[in-house]
């Protein structure tokens, strides 16, 4: 356990690669729509922004050494929020779009206050059972949820500025794009920002030690909630661009076995940094979901990705992911000096 | 009251749940491991009964030793080839939820996704006071009971039995007597999946069979062994009839929702008494 966890703490001193190319790559992403009208390519890096939002979220809780197997919950309390207030309460989009990540967060609030006094295994089966409750709520409640038909949501209204129609959501996925770039980077800032201070160390910590931790002075339970709460607010805002980006909302989406799946992303794309592991991670297993989806073999999508998760467990050192292999390759492009890939056995023990 | 059919389903529903629950416990007292991939194991073991029976012509009760043999040379390779090369548990853990996706898409692209049924194994009801109760039914409770029964004598009547339960006990103390913990583990391993394929064989004839069966299982057996306690053997079988019977007798009232009730039920538990009914201590 203590070893893995070393790569939090290590990994706040290297990034990925220099600002400038992660700038000219996110400017390049910006102008995608310009270069193609493809509704397909939109479409699947929109969910591809959406899955790496709610593997940030589940990153950001074993960040604290606990491992949620009920994330696609808080996607589906987000999500299911927004339809609800929109479409059954008929109250305006944005409100009811901002308000879907802060009832997702609630929940995840006091979830967490109950929930995180038991740790470790037990985290992991209730949230489970949490997830598997919110899929069966949304499934029986019919009159809230109208059950497996699934609530009709609304595209976001048409943003106007004196008259001019600047941004209109019915067009095609352009909009949406432009609205999950925003909210990956909202998301991605805000992240950053946790894990490179004292808040993100503290995690660490905690994750690396608990007991010492808690004699360091450090209250397990607050950081683990917060944890829990942040990972809880965006991983529902996340579900709310889904429910209207679908333009339908239906229980059959959100499940044990999506929250499995964002755990492989999550792990895919390399728990070492909070960032760009998951969207790196997204980007891999979504796309290639989206193809082998389309072979028209079924089985081989679900196989192929437990098979490649368990090579990457086998073959990389534990906590490494693409993320750190990306690492090599840039180091290797720039002959850089320290090319090895950072095995934790050399670690100092502490 | 609910009527009498309502409480065998809860039976059979408990046997099922039970000898699942229990191989996971064993496997968790002895590795420490909880094994995600327990119910895709159970879905093999199914597959495993129903091509011997409808593809060989075996009988059924030797479908259900073969389905066990054959699911536990598969999960002896698992241990071998995938849980003993990663030394941490968490990562463990993972690999073996990525298991579900992988043995349930190989199911997939081998059997295909249709539903498959062995209906004509044992044909007929029994009728009794009024109330009628399917042989199958009663074949899965007779089998559950042979099998349980096979494990109680392993148990307390042989020596690996009783190696088993030195090294659950005090894993140190066991090696210096001269066992050895990592043949035991792996022999642990090969009756724990042996019982998840048992029990996937004997329902076969009451449940239909697609690569998807072993889903509901696995999280039913995790229930059990929440509110037995994480690491007690008597405790997963007590789990696992109070939530057969809870399951049926609370979906006669409230249908769908029972689930719901159960898991609440299992989150209540675990906040109030994290060592469960029946556990003793935190392993």
């Amino acid at each position: 356990m203590r070893n893995i966890f070393n790569r939090f703490v290590r990994s706040y001193h290297r990034s990925a690669m220099p600002g400038y190319v992660a700038g000219v790559l996110i400017i390049i992403v910006f102008f995608v729509p310009l270069f193609t009208n493809s509704v397909v390519l939109l479409s699947s890096l929109i969910l591809t922004g959406i899955w790496a939002i709610a593997a940030m979220g589940f990153t950001l809780v074993l960040r604290t050494g606990q491992f949620s197997l009920g994330q696609s919950a808080f996607m589906a309390l987000g999500g299911y929020a927004s339809a609800i207030f929109t479409a059954q309460l008929d109250l305006p989009f944005w409100p009811s779009f901002f308000l879907s990540g802060l009832v997702a967060g609630t929940i995840a609030f006091l979830i967490g206050l109950v929930v995180l006094r038991v740790g470790g295994i037990y985290f992991s089966i209730i949230t489970l059972s949490i997830g598997e409750i919110v899929r069966i709520l949304a499934l029986q409640w019919e009159p809230v949820t109208r059950g497996s038909r699934g609530i009709i949501t609304s595209a976001p209204p048409p943003i106007t500025l004196y008259g001019h129609q600047l941004v209109n959501f019915d067009a095609g996925p352009v909009p949406y794009f432009y609205f999950m770039l925003c909210l990956v980077a909202v998301t991605g800032l805000v992240f950053r920002g946790i894990g490179g201070s004292r808040l993100g160390r503290t995690f660490a910590a905690i994750a690396l030690n608990p007991v010492l931790a808690e004699h360091q002075g450090m209250h397990l339970m607050k950081y683990r909630v917060i944890a829990f709460t942040v990972a809880g607010i965006f991983t529902g805002y996340a579900g709310a661009l889904y429910a209207h980006f679908l333009s339908v909302m239906t229980p059959l989406v959100f499940g044990l076995w999506q929250s499995i799946l964002i755990l492989i992303t999550s792990i895919v794309g390399g728990i070492g940094a909070l960032v760009a592991g998951p969207i790196l991670g997204s980007i891999l297993i979504h796309n290639l979901g989206e193809y082998l989806s389309r072979l028209n073999t079924p089985g081989l999508q679900s196989f192929l990705f437990g098979s490649v998760m368990v090579v990457m467990i086998l073959a990389l050192p534990q906590g490494a992911g693409l993320i750190d292999v990306w690492k090599i390759f840039w180091r290797w492009v720039w002959r850089e000096k320290k090319s090895e890939l950072d095995t934790v056995s050399g670690e100092a023990e502490y | 009251m609910p009527p009498v059919e309502i409480w065998v389903d809860g039976l059979t529903q408990s046997c099922i749940f039970m000898t699942m629950a229990f191989g996971m416990v064993l496997v968790f007292s002895i590795l420490g491991i909880l094994n995600w991939a327990h119910g895709q194991l159970f879905m093999l073991g199914a597959f495993v009964a129903f091509y011997a029976i409808t593809a060989a012509a075996i009988p059924f009760p030797v479908g259900i030793l073969l389905g066990g043999l054959l699911v536990a040379a598969l999960g002896i390779v698992i241990k071998k080839f995938v849980i003993d090369r990663i030394g941490n548990e968490l990562y463990i853990g993972v690999a073996t939820l990525a298991l579900i996706f992988t043995l349930e898409g190989a199911a997939t692209m081998i059997f295909g996704s249709d539903d498959r049924g062995l209906a004509a194994v044992l044909p007929g009801v029994y009728t009794m006071a009024g109330s009628t109760i399917s042989y199958q039914k009663l074949a899965v409770i007779a089998f559950t009971l042979v099998v349980m029964a096979a494990m109680y004598f392993v148990l307390n009547r042989t020596k690996v039995g009783l190696a088993i339960r030195a090294v659950a006990q005090e894993p140190e103390a066991a090696s210096l007597s001269g066992i050895s913990t990592q043949r035991l583990s792996l022999i642990v391993m090969g009756i724990g999946c042996a019982l998840a394929g048992m029990a996937g064989a004997i329902m076969s004839p009451i449940y239909p069979i697609n690569p998807f069966i072993g889903r509901a299982p696995m999280i039913m057996a995790l229930l059990a062994i929440v509110i037995g306690g994480l690491g007690s053997l008597r405790g997963a079988i007590a789990g696992g009839l109070i939530l057969g019977f809870l399951h049926s007798v609370i979906a006669y009232y409230i249908s769908y929702l029972s689930e719901v009730v159960l898991f609440i039920l299992v989150i209540l538990i675990l906040l109030v008494k994290p060592q469960g009914l029946f556990g003793e201590s935190a392993k």
